[in-house]
């Protein structure tokens, strides 16, 4: 069976993801702090400030886990989506909508992200490794989601609304 | 060295996964809120159960499992951490509604050329030097004084 007939069911991308987690900080070393093998604004954070603080000496902070080389799960994560994207004929530059609202959605939701100190993801694996604070902001996100689908909900059928009785 | 190796093949799997499988941890709860459907949950179940399983063995096995299960330090819960921890939770999930998706999520579409999450990523990155250039002492401040 050739690789382009290979299907990955989310089950099975987030068990791999999780194991994978705590693969990666008990035998190699991406630890402290706790549960931080996958995190998708920490990562990102330490890159960049690291990056930052030996080019331009900024003195911004990054975690234990990349002090001496910096974490690239970033990096990994764009460069497999895209082989995966090429190799299944995916790969196309589409142009952008909504622009000014998206980047003010990226905006918010690394600084939100960063003073939690965890991602959607992260808040999974803190809760699996037991820790309070990582199971509240867990429930808090799914709350989060709840009032972020009753408001596109609501805005829609708003939308139509006006638009039929225009 | 070995970590920055280690993350950045884990990184590449869960690319690859990622994209195959349309894996997020924001749009699973938005599909079972809005259709009742389930595939994107089981997802984050999966991520969970994984985890949790990974955990369990590596830290029977002795290895770099430091404090597993937390679940009886209870000092962490102070006052100034579960209000940030609240606001900011409430935050990243009505944000990550509004966009559609977790970052992971938005760097995968991003890698596949869509130029709104090339957008997306930009607001990310600026953001990030916005955080540590005002945030992050905003919420130092707000640490004190919520003590």
């Amino acid at each position: 069976m050739s690789l382009r007939q290979v299907k990955v069911s989310p089950l099975q991308a987030g068990l791999v993801l999780g194991f994978g987690s705590a693969l990666v900080q008990a035998y190699f070393k991406v630890i402290p702090p706790v549960a931080y093998g996958v995190c998708m604004v920490c990562h990102p954070k330490d890159l960049f400030n690291w990056i930052a603080d030996h080019l331009l000496h900024l003195n911004w902070g990054y975690s234990l886990a990349s002090t001496n080389w910096p974490l690239l799960t970033v990096v990994g994560v764009v460069l497999g989506a895209m082989v995966a994207a090429y190799q299944h004929g995916e790969l196309h530059v589409r142009s952008a909508r909504q622009p000014l609202f998206f980047f003010i959605n990226g905006f918010l939701m690394i600084n939100f992200g960063l003073i939690l100190g965890a991602c959607p993801i992260r808040v999974v694996l803190l809760s699996a490794y037991g820790n309070w604070l990582g199971i509240i902001g867990w429930v808090c996100i799914v709350i989060g989601v709840l009032v972020g689908t009753w408001t596109l909900r609501w805005v829609a059928a708003r939308t139509v609304a006006r638009s039929t009785l225009t | 060295m070995t970590a920055s190796i280690a993350t950045l093949v884990l990184g590449f799997i869960i690319g690859y996964l990622g994209q195959r499988s349309r894996l997020c941890f924001v749009s699973g709860y938005r599909d079972f809120i809005l259709t009742h459907d389930t595939t994107l949950l089981k997802g984050v179940a999966g991520a969970f159960i994984g985890a949790l399983g990974g955990f369990i063995i590596f830290g029977l096995l002795g290895s770099g499992i430091i404090g597993f299960p937390m679940i009886q330090q209870t000092s962490i819960l102070t006052r100034s951490a579960l209000i940030i921890t609240i606001v900011a939770g409430l935050g990243v999930g009505i944000v990550g509604a509004l966009s559609g998706g977790c970052p992971y999520r938005m760097h995968v579409l991003a890698a596949e050329g869509k130029k709104t999450y090339w957008v997306y990523l930009l607001g990310f990155y600026a953001g990030l030097i916005f955080y540590n250039l005002g945030t992050v002492h905003f919420v130092d401040m707000l640490k004190t004084v919520l003590k």
